[in-house]
């Protein structure tokens, strides 16, 4: 099987469906000759041409909004937003529009646009660079929320968020890219809302999104030298949420930890904690725990940054607390 | 609605279907306005009366195959592209037989059928979509335009000037249709933005072409509109129409325009374009009472249409919000 | 035709009963008229008869609380299929202190209430471990957690289920080790007791004592026993009778206090307290006063029997309009009863015993008893009670007065 590292994944998720169909094009910054802040869609501008593979100015809102045109027109544009937190400009638009025109319309429109964009911390970015931004999204009827933490799912995600009909905001991670896996031969679409089990476990659950999923399989590791066995479980699509796949995981272990980059509170994780406590409240053991940043603006000297950031043994701690072995 | 000729300039056949269509539409406005003050109409409600001359004009010279975003105000447009007064009167009353079937209402009004692709109740948030769909138009190569109706209180928001950048920068099969009627609302042109009474300016700062039109003067929006499509469909780029126009009434219905001066009010009244146009087709007192009784019998069937119509399910309420 | 077993009504009033055990079971052949299972009401245990004959095929409810009219189980023929109404299911056996009769409907997925411990302390305990501890009749209470904050977690409820005894009906035992205090749950018997005299104890009374010299009651006892060998008459026969007459002379205190009346009563019916081995019972003896020594005598024999056994029936327990409760056979001397309520007297009876009395200026033994009267003072005042127990002495002292 070949080895892709999540950056050429992704790319190869774009080139197959720009092949595959006419109506597919992107628009971003600096995508063209540059091929993307972060490389992602080096090569393509070489092989669609400036037609399909448009630089934009510097206007999230009109882009967004562009790509909503296009796509209630019959197109799959395919939008990059440089940085996750540059959503904030385009919010406008992907929440008072792209969201509501099939709604509002009573069924007569479709949305069908994919808007990438990445984030999170790692080297220093800074405050407004580093942000995780995935709980505004999932709250709004109306948006798909995909964040996908390893090649093949990248892949296999991302071409069916191009196919969906529905305005999908795909999340992926600057820690992510060089990561690579084997992967299928031929692309392998993966359906949205199915969470993936990484690693079977008996004792504890630990619900993991990006970045996380690596850091809980690295407390897993440490945890199974401890004697305790850690079930990790990526949700994959955030909304719509497998709730049913992580339900069965938790009634299984009787423990559960809900781990992602993003704040904590009031983040993407409490909601699913909700979701387990309602549907597997007599299977619980323990409180359910939650891991992610910790309540302030990222600050930029590196110590700080990891200080805010959740490690591998915070996850370890969480999972050690729900066993009854920790503080 | 008889087929618009080619020709540039219209025909008087073609003139009196127009004066027909405006009295049509101030008469739908007048009841929705006692509709409204009946207490049978849900939410809020702007017409469009005094601006009749712009949707008429605008709307008569699109073809098949344009598609158009259209403001809060957007009864006018609506009804002049086409959609029913039935249907528009049933979605204003909120049922399922509403253009966009309950789920819209008066500023989100939708004809996908006739081109409509969804009246916009944030100001200036529809532009981005209309330069997407005339991006649409153009990667495919087909000869059909995007048409953008907004106010003169739009052209300071942010999507206003992205989108008319990114329209010019890639050439865009997209007209930009501005109805200066002189209010955002309770404030004046001259409050709100720099160069309110030469809105030009605005196009010429992305190095638009842009074309002044008398918005009152249904003859001229309807020929200068037509010649503009048919450049953005020649591919020449996007064309900016500056239309000055006159809101007779307030904002919103109920809006008591305590910011308004009487003189101004007066102004705008004197400007009616319906006057305008019968007086040009000097129509008799007899036919346009005959023509205003005609009127008023489809506008009261679009009422009693719309109060027969049917409520939708509360639980309708979760549905088409993921296609 | 199958037909359900339902709970019976087994007296006015009752409105559930709790199963104790079931003495057939599923697939075993039953007798109409066959003993079924053990039911705890409120005043008694006792058995149920089957009222069909054929095969057990479903027992519906193990054991527990439940109310009147629901059915427990399914008698039809061999091979029959059953199916049954959804109904609640009962609250658990012994091990629930439940303080009402009502019985709690399914338990959801709802925690199980925290015992209501005596001290109000809410117990911590997982989700999962209550319901475990729901589904398998373990107490909470009687658990120590090892989660953290301790919290009694699934582990810990396993760990107890394996060391407790099977029911029914065992109180739960806290796998502890010997030495420590245990925990017995309350039986339906001994909840009811603790009910009704708790009433009783707020009823204002008073007490009066007197001693009787039975020298003459003794005589006549053994004289009667001679005459009727088969019939063992006791002090306590003669008491009844005794109490009975003096009732039937001073209608008085043949009485209870109801909320706006008085009620008097035509017959001596007269309960006699008797330590059963669940608890206190008091079987009454109707219509005393018609009654011969000997009547009196096999019907204290037969009720006491059947107490012993277990075996009384409401009809047994009820209607009482008087009590005695002697503890003489213990060798107390004197001591104050509670009221049995709602009646308004109960007579405390002690050991007859050879005291030192002065008769005609001279010091003699002679075979003393000493009773205590305790009185409801709503119903019956000082003067009344007082000349009642006068006649109690004079008819022990001279039984021929009692005829």
């Amino acid at each position: 099987m070949p080895e892709l590292s999540y950056r050429e994944a992704v790319r190869d998720a774009l080139a197959s469906a720009m092949r595959a169909d006419k109506d597919v094009f992107l628009m971003g910054e600096d995508i063209a000759e540059m091929g993307g802040s972060m490389g992602v869609t080096q090569g393509l501008y070489e092989e669609f041409g400036v037609e399909r593979v448009r630089n934009t100015p510097i206007s999230e809102m009109a882009i967004v909004g562009a790509g909503i045109g296009a796509a209630m027109q019959g197109m799959r544009p395919v939008v990059e937003i440089m940085y996750e937190d540059f959503l904030t400009l385009s919010l406008e638009q992907i929440v008072n529009q792209a969201a509501k025109h099939r709604f509002m319309s009573g069924g007569q429109l479709k949305v069908p646009l994919t808007i990438r964009t990445q984030g999170g911390a790692g080297w220093s970015p800074g405050a407004q660079h580093a942000q995780q931004l995935e709980a505004w999204l999932v709250h709004i009827p109306g948006l798909k929320v995909v964040f996908a933490s390893s090649p093949a799912d990248a892949r296999g995600l991302l071409w069916s968020s191009i196919y969906d009909d529905n305005p999908v905001i795909f999340f992926e991670h600057r820690l992510l890219y060089p990561i690579k896996e084997e992967v299928p031969e031929q692309l392998e679409p993966i359906p949205l809302g199915k969470a993936r089990v990484v690693r079977e476990g008996t004792d504890v659950t630990v619900i993991a999104t990006g970045p996380l999923v690596h850091r809980s399989l690295a407390a897993a590791d440490k945890a199974a030298e401890e004697g305790i066995s850690v079930e990790v479980v990526d949700p994959r699509t955030l909304q719509p949420l497998d709730e049913q796949g992580l339900v069965d995981s938790v009634k299984k272990t009787n423990r559960a930890v809900v781990a992602h980059e993003a704040v904590t509170r009031m983040g993407f994780g409490a909601e699913v904690t909700a979701v387990l406590q309602e549907q597997a409240f007599d299977w619980l053991d323990a409180p359910i725990e939650r891991v992610g940043a910790k309540f302030a603006p990222l600050a930029f000297s590196p110590s700080m940054e990891q200080f805010v950031v959740p490690q591998p043994d915070d996850v370890l701690a969480a999972v050690r607390r729900t066993v009854g072995r920790g503080k | 609605m008889a087929k618009v000729e080619k020709r540039r300039a219209p025909s008087e056949d073609t003139l009196r279907e127009f004066l027909r269509e405006m009295l049509l539409i101030r008469r739908f406005e007048e009841k929705v306005e006692e509709r409204f003050r009946a207490g049978e109409l849900p939410g809020f409600l702007h017409v469009a009366i005094g601006q009749e001359a712009v949707a008429v004009g605008v709307c008569g010279a699109m073809e098949d195959g344009d598609v158009f975003a259209s403001t809060h105000r957007a009864h006018g447009h609506t009804l002049a592209r086409g959609t029913h007064p039935n249907a528009v009167m049933a979605e204003l009353y909120g049922k399922l037989e509403g253009c966009s079937h309950g789920y819209g209402g008066s500023m989100h009004l939708y004809d996908v059928e006739r081109g409509n692709i969804g009246a916009n109740a944030v100001v200036g948030g529809g532009l981005p979509a209309v330069v997407g769909a005339g991006l649409a138009f153009k990667l495919r190569d087909e000869p059909r335009v995007a048409v953008a109706f907004f106010g003169d209180g739009a052209t300071n928001t942010g999507t206003f000037h992205e989108s008319l950048n990114l329209a010019q920068l890639w050439q865009t099969k997209t007209l930009f249709v501005c109805e200066n009627n002189e209010w955002a609302e309770s404030t004046p042109g001259w409050q709100h933005s720099p160069v309110w009474n030469d809105m030009s300016k605005r196009a010429k700062a992305y190095d638009m072409p842009s074309v002044k039109v008398d918005g009152q003067d249904v003859e001229q929006v309807y020929e200068t509109t037509k010649e503009a499509l048919a450049r953005i469909r020649a591919g020449e780029g996007p064309i900016f129409l500056d239309v000055e126009t006159f809101r007779m009434h307030g904002h919103y219905i109920g809006d008591p325009q305590v910011y308004r001066s009487k003189e101004d009010r007066s102004e705008a009244a004197e400007q009616d374009p319906i006057v305008r146009l019968r007086e040009k087709l000097q129509v008799s007192d007899e036919e346009w009472q005959a023509l205003d009784d005609e009127v008023h019998e489809i506008v009261e069937a679009s009422v009693e249409f719309a109060k027969n119509g049917t409520d939708p399910q509360p639980e309708d309420a979760l549905k088409n919000v993921y296609a | 035709m199958a037909s359900e077993v339902k709970l019976p009504r087994l007296g006015q009033g009752m409105e559930a009963g709790t199963i104790v055990k079931w003495l057939k079971a599923e697939g075993d052949r039953v007798e109409k008229g066959e003993p079924l299972y053990e039911l705890d009401t409120d005043k008694v245990t006792q058995e149920v008869e089957a009222e069909a004959s054929g095969v057990l095929l479903k027992i519906a409810v193990a054991s527990g609380e439940v109310p009147v009219g629901q059915t427990v189980a399914v008698i039809g023929a061999e091979g029959e299929t059953v199916t049954l109404a959804e109904q609640a299911a009962p609250a658990a056996a012994a091990p629930e202190p439940a303080p009402d009769a009502t019985p709690e409907p399914a338990p959801e997925p709802a925690p199980a209430s925290a015992p209501a411990a005596a001290d109000g302390e809410r117990i911590k305990a997982s989700p999962l471990a209550r319901r475990m501890a729901r589904e398998r009749g373990v107490e909470l209470a009687s658990l120590r957690g090892t989660g953290p904050d301790g919290r009694i977690v699934a582990e810990d409820v396993e760990r107890a289920e394996a060391g407790a005894p099977s029911r029914p009906p065992a109180p739960a035992a806290p796998a502890t080790l010997p030495g420590e205090v245990e925990s017995v749950p309350l039986s339906g018997v001994r909840k009811t007791i603790a009910r009704r005299l708790t009433e009783a104890w707020q009823v204002p009374v008073f007490q009066l004592t007197v001693s009787a010299d039975m020298t003459r009651a003794n005589e006549l006892v053994e004289r009667v026993r001679q005459l009727d060998p088969d019939v063992r008459i006791t002090v306590t026969d003669l008491l009844t009778k005794v109490c009975a007459q003096a009732l039937r002379r001073h209608p008085d205190v043949n009485v209870q206090f109801a909320a706006d009346a008085l009620v008097r009563f035509p017959n001596a019916n007269v309960g006699i307290a008797v330590a059963a081995p669940h608890g206190l019972v008091v079987p009454v003896l109707r219509n005393v006063e018609q009654l011969s020594l000997a009547d009196v005598a096999r019907a204290r024999a037969d009720a006491v029997g059947r107490a012993r056994e277990n075996k009384l029936t409401l009809e047994d327990l009820d209607g009482g309009t008087f009590t005695i409760s002697n503890l003489g056979m213990f060798g107390v001397e004197q001591f104050v009863a509670v009221l049995n309520p709602p009646q308004a007297a109960i007579l405390a009876v002690g050991a007859t015993e050879e005291r030192a009395v002065v008769r005609d200026g001279e010091v003699v033994a002679r075979p003393m008893l000493t009773a205590t009267l305790t009185v409801d003072h709503r119903a019956v005042d000082g003067g009344p009670a007082a000349d009642f127990l006068r006649t109690v002495k004079a008819y022990l002292e001279e039984p021929g007065l009692a005829l």
